[in-house]
């Protein structure tokens, strides 16, 4: 049973009009993904498709189709580069264009699987199942090429190479794929030919290219969401109540209806969506509208100028409840004095060990709420006609977004079709899709016409689905040894909150006696996925814990984790943290006031070992008397058990690096009567270019054990532990929340 | 209003009202999208555009004023894509999500054209921009191999 998904053999039959292309869309690189607006992509002549997933044209070019969205994190290289693999075009002949999720529903979900985790059309490529996918519809369509022309030769299949999309054999005989094409798409297999063994790879981990979308970055061609351009397109702004849930009370359009460009003043309610039989996509659910009004007008600073001018009352609702940050702070950390509601681990007896043990330590820690802060701000563009809907939208999961899209209109599946822009980031902002879902929700009551609906800043800052606020109890008792012998978490956060990153981590796993337990606190913050969720905050809890613990065991942190992490089954831990001892200085002098931290965490565990990806970091700190922090130097090893594009990697290391920094040393939004505080990069700072450290990436924490997990949240958990314990050793004071720059730091 | 703007050498006819930023102007009236919208605030440089050869934030920039300078965007920044920054952030695969680097490229124009051999603390003072991908590092060090193509 091959576990990728839908490639059983009936997927490999050609389509018998191929050849005549009727079936095919598009051969067009990125750019060209949302050409031929608003029907979708053109349908060009002559091309054959092999699967729904690979097309060879008679122009030569091979056009390969990605579900997973390209966020910056390259996943359309990845895809590009398992087709080279196994096909061996020319690179430069290999277009990459979303899968049509339309086409998924029509088709009987050819690209996914209904409301299973493997139709995630999000995510990153090095996937097992999207993997195998890829490098099969490869290998399919190279065997059947090569069929082709061993028979209109008649040579042995075996005798034919393959290289830069040309197919030769000893004898002198050559043709592109073009001259092929037609005959191989009759031919057939029994089964179908195995993809080649990694050892036989001479692309996959040998070369690194670069992201094939960069050409148009650098000449601004790229069409990201907000630059989507329709005929007859018309602009919007808008407001969503400013506390979470509350109601639109009144409005006054007449205020604002004669400014220019002014068309119309609209509202949006939740519930006012269309039931549908379509099944959102596992496991994103069903996120409801929010109030809002928003004004539509012929150019986009007029709807913003008239939205500021329309007078607006607001019904808070409950969460107004909520006066200020500290009271949320003080009632998450009250909520981790009681027993959880939720046992997620219970492992021996915590109780009686605590009762008779020598050495207890216990600390309680929070971070805030942060928002994703993706730099292209919320947008989209929807028409919306009775019978058809079309979308523009810049979605971290375009199948949700096509879901949304049906869902709030009532519109057939059949007749909804969702078009992929670039995403100006995600970092987990735009999967739940509750933007597309307020996009569509305002385009449906102007129908006919394209509305393009762009946030402000402070409107996206302030209507966030945040990291949620977290707090945590951590108590251990220390044996003779030093390390724990018992251990008891237990977490606080708001509905939704993830508990990944404490029950199942080493700690947990090596501590003989474990209790960790979490309690919901009933905010009225929406939340949602940000960059490693859960697991940004719990790597922080845990890490910093871990160094309270070697600092009462009297011994260096580093070490003691060696120790520590030395009984875990998966023995990447310890080969990380010795790749960063020995990289980055670890253990040599340093001047009064800087300080080295270190900390190690794995994202992805899935309770087997090994599994995730780990983590380690060595932060180099530099605190001046007025209490001044510097990053000087962050040291990173990691372990994904194997990779695939060494620069791709690299550069998944450096982000993550500079985004768990920001979220650690810059990031908290305040609450004020129910309402967020921070709107713009003026009250919700960031990191910028003068604040970098020097940041090492280390390959020497590489276990190769038989996966490729994901790379671009694990480093998000752990540099924020690994700068606090530096804090602590630089200036021995101990930081128990983020942001970092909060903390009074002063010494003298 | 009508009024005659030059951007990348043309003149460019545009109506709309004087104190719409020139960021709209540039995207929304003239369809020129290169430049990107961010913040609204000159906070995150998303918007940067030469203005007569100066890093400007366009999004603070009111039509009016813009009149008479010479504008030049990431669409003029060179006909082919062949800036030795262009080439340099495509070699050392710079951009993530790719969404903030017009306005470092503009910005690092700017910069390259006042101090051909830019140290990193000139680094740090010209590229301001936010980049939330985490790209700083290889902007600073793309803008390092533009410098050296650019001086051999």
């Amino acid at each position: 049973m091959n576990k990728s998904f839908n490639l059983n053999r009936r997927k490999f039959l050609i389509s018998s009009f191929a050849a005549g292309g009727a079936m095919v869309i598009g051969t067009h690189a990125m750019a060209a993904t949302i050409e031929g607006l608003p029907a979708g992509v053109p349908t060009p002549a002559g091309a054959t498709e092999f699967t729904p997933w690979l097309t060879i044209g008679a122009d030569d070019i091979v056009t390969v189709r990605a579900t997973a969205v390209d966020i910056g994190n390259g996943t359309l290289t990845q895809i590009a580069s398992y087709i080279m693999e196994e096909l061996n075009p020319a690179w430069d002949n290999i277009k990459v264009e979303y899968a049509n999720t339309n086409r998924d529903y029509k088709e009987g979900n050819v690209y996914s699987t209904p409301g299973g985790a493997l139709g995630y059309f999000s995510g990153r490529s090095t996937g097992p199942a999207r993997m195998d996918t890829y490098l099969q519809v490869a290998a399919s369509a190279r065997a059947r090429l090569i069929g082709a022309a061993a028979e209109a030769w008649g040579v042995p299949a075996a005798e034919i190479a393959i290289k830069d999309g040309v197919l030769s054999h000893a004898s002198g005989k050559s043709a592109k794929f073009s001259e092929m094409v037609e005959a191989a798409s009759k031919v057939s297999f029994a089964e179908e030919p195995k993809p080649k063994d990694r050892s036989e790879w001479t692309w996959l981990q040998k070369k690194a290219p670069a992201k094939i979308q960069i050409p148009h970055i650098v000449n601004g061609s790229a069409i990201y969401g907000v630059d989507v351009k329709v005929p007859d397109m018309v602009y919007a702004a808008m407001m969503q109540s400013p506390v979470m849930g509350g109601k639109l009370k009144s409005y006054d359009a007449e205020k604002v209806k004669d400014m220019p460009g002014v068309l119309a003043v609209v509202t949006v309610e939740p519930g006012e969506n269309v039931p549908t039989d379509l099944k959102p996509p596992f496991p994103f659910g069903v996120n409801p509208a929010q109030h809002a009004v928003a004004v539509i007008a012929e150019h986009y600073w007029q709807a913003r100028m008239a939205l500021d001018a329309l007078p607006i009352e607001w019904d808070d609702g409950p969460g107004a409840q909520w006066k200020s940050t500290q009271q949320m702070v003080d009632a998450a950390l009250a909520a981790v004095e009681k027993p959880g509601e939720k046992v997620e681990v219970s492992n021996g007896d915590v109780e009686a060990v605590f009762k008779d043990a020598g050495k207890i330590v216990e600390a309680n820690y929070h971070t805030p709420y942060c928002d994703q802060t993706p730099i292209e701000p919320l947008n989209g563009t929807a028409l919306v006609t009775p019978d058809r809907v079309d979308f523009w939208h810049p979605s971290q999961h375009s199948q949700e977004a096509f879901y949304v899209a049906a869902h709030e209109t009532g519109v057939a599946p059949e007749n909804v079709y969702f078009h992929q822009t670039f995403v100006g980031g995600g970092f987990g902002r735009r999967v739940f899709s509750d933007d597309a879902r307020m996009v569509v929700a305002v385009a449906k009551k102007y129908p006919g016409k394209p509305v393009h609906l762009i946030w402000s800043r402070e409107e996206m800052t302030r209507q966030g689905r945040y990291r949620p606020m977290m707090a945590a109890k951590l108590k251990a008792a220390l044996g003779d040894d030093g390390l724990p012998t018992a251990l008891l978490g237990r977490m606080s956060g708001g509905p939704g909150f993830f508990a990944v990153g404490m029950p199942e981590t080493a700690l947990t796993a090596v501590t003989p006696n474990a209790q960790i337990e979490s309690q919901t606190v009933p905010f009225h913050i929406l939340t949602g996925p940000y960059r490693g969720p859960g697991y940004n905050s719990n790597a922080f809890f845990v890490e910093t814990f871990v160094d309270e613990l070697a600092e009462a065991a009297g011994e260096d942190p580093l070490d003691y984790r060696l120790r520590l992490y030395g009984k875990f089954a998966d023995k990447g831990w310890v080969k990380v943290l010795e790749e960063v001892k020995a990289k980055s200085g670890w253990g040599e002098a340093l001047p009064k006031g800087q300080g080295r931290g270190v900390a190690v965490a794995n994202w992805g565990m899935d309770g087997k070992t090994p599994s995730g990806t780990t983590v380690a970091t060595v932060a180099k700190v530099d605190i001046a008397q007025d209490g001044t922090l510097k990053v000087l130097q962050l040291d990173v090893a990691f372990d994904t058990g194997r990779i695939l594009n060494e620069d791709a990697v690299r550069v998944e290391l450096e982000g993550g690096t500079i985004f768990g920094l920001n979220m650690s040393m810059m990031e908290g939004l305040n609450v004020e009567d129910g309402r967020i505080v921070e709107g713009n990069f003026d009250e919700y700072p960031m990191l910028r270019m003068e604040d970098m450290p020097k940041i090492n990436i280390h390959f020497g924490g590489l276990s190769d054990d038989n996966r490729y997990f994901e790379i671009g949240e694990p480093p998000a958990g752990v540099v924020g532990p690994a700068v606090g314990n530096a804090i602590y050793a630089a200036i021995g004071k101990r930081v128990r929340s983020t942001p970092f720059r909060l903390h009074d730091l002063t010494w003298s | 209003m009508s009024v005659t703007l030059t951007i990348n050498g043309k003149p460019t006819e545009v109506d709309a009202d004087p104190q719409t930023p020139l960021l709209w102007v540039l995207r929304d009236h003239l369809g020129m999208t290169g430049t990107k919208f961010g913040c609204g605030i000159a906070q995150c440089g998303a918007c940067t555009v030469h203005l007569d050869g100066e890093a400007t934030r366009s999004c603070q920039v009111p039509l009016e004023v813009a009149v008479g300078s010479e504008i030049t965007t990431i669409e003029g920044l060179s006909p082919d894509s062949s800036h030795p920054l262009q080439k340099a952030w495509i070699e050392m695969n710079v951009p993530q999500c790719g969404y903030c680097q017009a306005g470092m490229l503009m910005a690092a124009s700017s910069l390259l054209a006042a101090i051909p051999e830019p140290t990193d603390e000139d680094i740090d003072q010209y590229v301001s921009n936010i980049c939330r991908c985490g790209t700083y590092p290889r902007v600073r060090a793309a803008i390092h191999k533009a410098a050296a193509e650019m001086k051999a």
